[in-house]
């Protein structure tokens, strides 16, 4: 069996499969699906925004960053709750991983200065 | 047999092991508590902590947050009617109006009992059928490999949530998924587009964390500012000598049926609730009690969904079949300990699958006690606002998926996996076929080339198999049946609104 041989066969069967589905839509249409609030496309804007911080700043400050705008973004009124807690946990995570699971996490601007 | 009790026995005398036990099924519980969070996520998100352990603690910690947060999943089913996990939901049916007639502790007390004696059965039944299965398996060879995890995917069709194609089509895509990167036997790549970091095929746990803990994260996040309430008791106590009467026979069938759905293929816990909780009424002579706090409601769906988790594990440790989402992750545990699931597991290491065994009947022990003692401290757990919760479980995702092979592609992984699976969920498509598919799509595409080298290339020879045939047959039993039935509803709901206008 040639390598391409098998994805080939399960793309032919998701195709009929979708046929399938486009058949059992068109025979009793399902109901139209709402809009996500903003909260979820903020969610997903916030993992691009990750992405970005992580390549070019620094791994935990992007997860600091990110925790504070989501604890926010979900509607979490007292400030100096979320930034505790997006401080706090990421350190907390940090010191578990690397005094304790010996974990060497990516090189950034804080960890830069860590690592030395 | 003395062997594998002695192993059994010698859990109770590993003080690290028993404190594990303990901390996990606290762990456990808070997890099955918090919204949201069910067992499988909780055990994806556990497992890059479980690598430095020996492999019968990190198994361990995976069972026994398994069993434990199935369980817990109930308590905020009864005091907020909002299930922590989906297997507790048709908990959700009797014991929220148990609790609103004020009798909450009354209605935990059965959740608790119902589910130790369903947990603790199934583990029973795992320790005998286990072994069983293993010696039949044991004579399997590719072609009957092959079949068998043709009827596992199968399987997937009767997935509670989703219908049967939506179903089918996760499942496929989860072997296609599996397909990228180095073909298993030539070498040659597949859809890796010049990036060799996916050279040896993207890694199971960052693929599940995205599926299970980022889409529920994305999925949380329409919630965001849902308000829950939380029903008082002054405390859990357990069933009367009356309440005994009522559900010991519901309890008894729910461990039945619960542990037989457990068994079949990508069945889980979810579905066995439900059935269990379907065939409570339709014996009970209280019918009518249904819906409005029936104790037998609440025994048969506890019994059955807790029943699921030993069943459950029986295809996963045997036959490297999963039997659920959160099995899937435990199977990918015992794979990155070292520990090949198949029938050799219970010929070559057989005393470290019997304290596993013995490590889960403690755990449905523990929780017990739990339940009974703290369940109102957890209760209150459940009201942490989810928008402090959730950014909370990204940052253990992220960190936890990097930490495995200290690979940022396995976080890009988990943030492109949670996007997929948010809008696969968004539309309907269920997560969970797609990592069953996942996993099981290596074994499918290696067995079916050994089967086609055995035979020289001539596929037509599987048939001739007496045991893949019957796989075969129970494949296609698998696929059509839901189908077919599907189709049935939908032509009588379409000639009844058809009628109707």
């Amino acid at each position: 069996m040639q390598p391409r041989a098998f994805p080939i066969f399960l793309m032919i069967i998701n195709l009929i499969l979708v046929g399938l589905l486009t058949y059992q839509f068109y025979q009793s249409p399902p109901d139209s699906i709402p809009l996500e609030p903003f909260q979820t496309w903020g969610s997903i804007i916030l993992l691009v925004i990750f992405y970005g911080m992580t390549t070019g700043v620094d791994f935990f400050v992007a997860i600091a960053v990110v925790m504070f705008l989501m604890c926010i973004l979900w509607g979490e009124k007292r400030i100096l709750v979320a930034l505790s807690a997006s401080l706090v946990t990421p350190i907390l995570i940090f010191v578990l991983f690397d005094q304790v699971l010996q974990i060497r996490f990516p090189r950034g601007l804080l960890l830069d200065w860590y690592y030395g | 047999m003395l062997e594998a009790f002695q192993a059994m026995g010698s859990v109770v005398l590993d003080p690290f092991l028993l404190l594990l036990i303990f901390a996990t099924t606290i762990i456990g519980v808070v997890i099955g508590v918090l919204p949201g969070i069910g067992a499988t996520t909780g055990a994806a998100l556990l497992l890059p902590f479980t690598l430095t352990m020996s492999p019968v603690h990190a198994i361990t910690v995976l069972s026994t947050i398994y069993v434990s947060a199935t369980f817990a999943g109930s308590i905020t089913a009864i005091l907020i009617n909002t299930p922590g996990t989906s297997a507790a939901a048709a908990t959700t049916f009797d014991g929220y109006p148990l609790a609103q007639r004020g009798e909450a502790g009354r209605a935990l007390g059965i959740a608790v009992v119902s589910s130790t004696v369903g947990g603790i059965f199934s583990v029973i039944v795992l320790c005998i059928a286990a072994p069983m299965l293993a010696r039949v398996a044991y004579h399997f060879r590719p072609p009957e490999y092959f079949a068998l995890t043709l009827f596992g995917l199968s399987m997937l069709a009767s997935i509670s949530s989703g219908g049967a194609i939506k179903n089918l089509i996760g499942g496929v895509f989860g072997v296609w998924v599996s397909t990228i990167g180095a073909e298993p036997t030539t070498g040659i790549e597949r859809f890796m587009f010049g990036n060799y970091d996916l050279y040896e095929g993207l890694s199971f746990v960052p693929v599940f964390i995205g599926l299970f803990a980022m889409s529920e994260l994305l999925v949380q996040s329409k919630i965001a500012n849902q308000l829950t309430s939380t029903i008082g008791m002054k405390a859990v106590k357990l069933p009367s000598r009356e309440d005994y009467k009522r559900i010991w026979k519901t309890i008894l069938r729910s461990c039945g049926i619960g542990t037989f759905i457990g068994i079949l293929p990508a069945e889980g816990a979810t579905v066995a609730s439900m059935i269990g909780y379907a065939e409570a009424r339709r014996w009970s002579k209280n019918k009518e009690e249904f819906g409005k706090g029936s104790i037998e409601g609440i025994a048969g769906a506890e019994a059955a969904n807790n029943a699921a988790t030993g069943g459950a594990m029986v295809p996963t440790m045997v036959l490297g079949i999963p039997g659920s989402g959160t099995t899937a992750i435990i199977l990918v545990g015992l794979m990155v300990h070292g520990l090949r699931p198949g029938p050799y597991l219970f010929t070559e290491q057989v005393d470290k699958v019997y304290q596993i065994f013995g490590a889960m009947i403690l755990a449905n022990i523990m929780f017990l006690v739990m339940g009974l003692y703290a369940a109102k401290i957890f209760a209150r757990i459940s009201l942490v606002p989810i928008s402090l919760l959730w950014p909370i479980v990204f940052a253990f995702a992220v960190v936890g998926s990097y930490s495995l092979s200290s690979a940022l592609m396995d976080v890009w992984i988990v943030l492109i996996f949670g996007v997929i699976g948010f809008f696969a969920r968004r539309h309907g498509f269920a997560v969970a076929p797609i990592a069953v598919g996942f996993i099981l799509g290596e074994m499918v595409e290696t067995n079916l080339q050994n089967s086609l080298k055995m035979f020289d290339g001539q596929w037509w020879m599987i048939l001739t198999q007496p045991l893949a045939v019957l796989f075969l047959v129970l494949a296609v039993l698998g696929l059509c049946g839901p189908m077919i039935f599907d189709l049935l509803i939908r032509r009588q709901k379409h000639n009844g609104d058809s009628s109707n206008s």
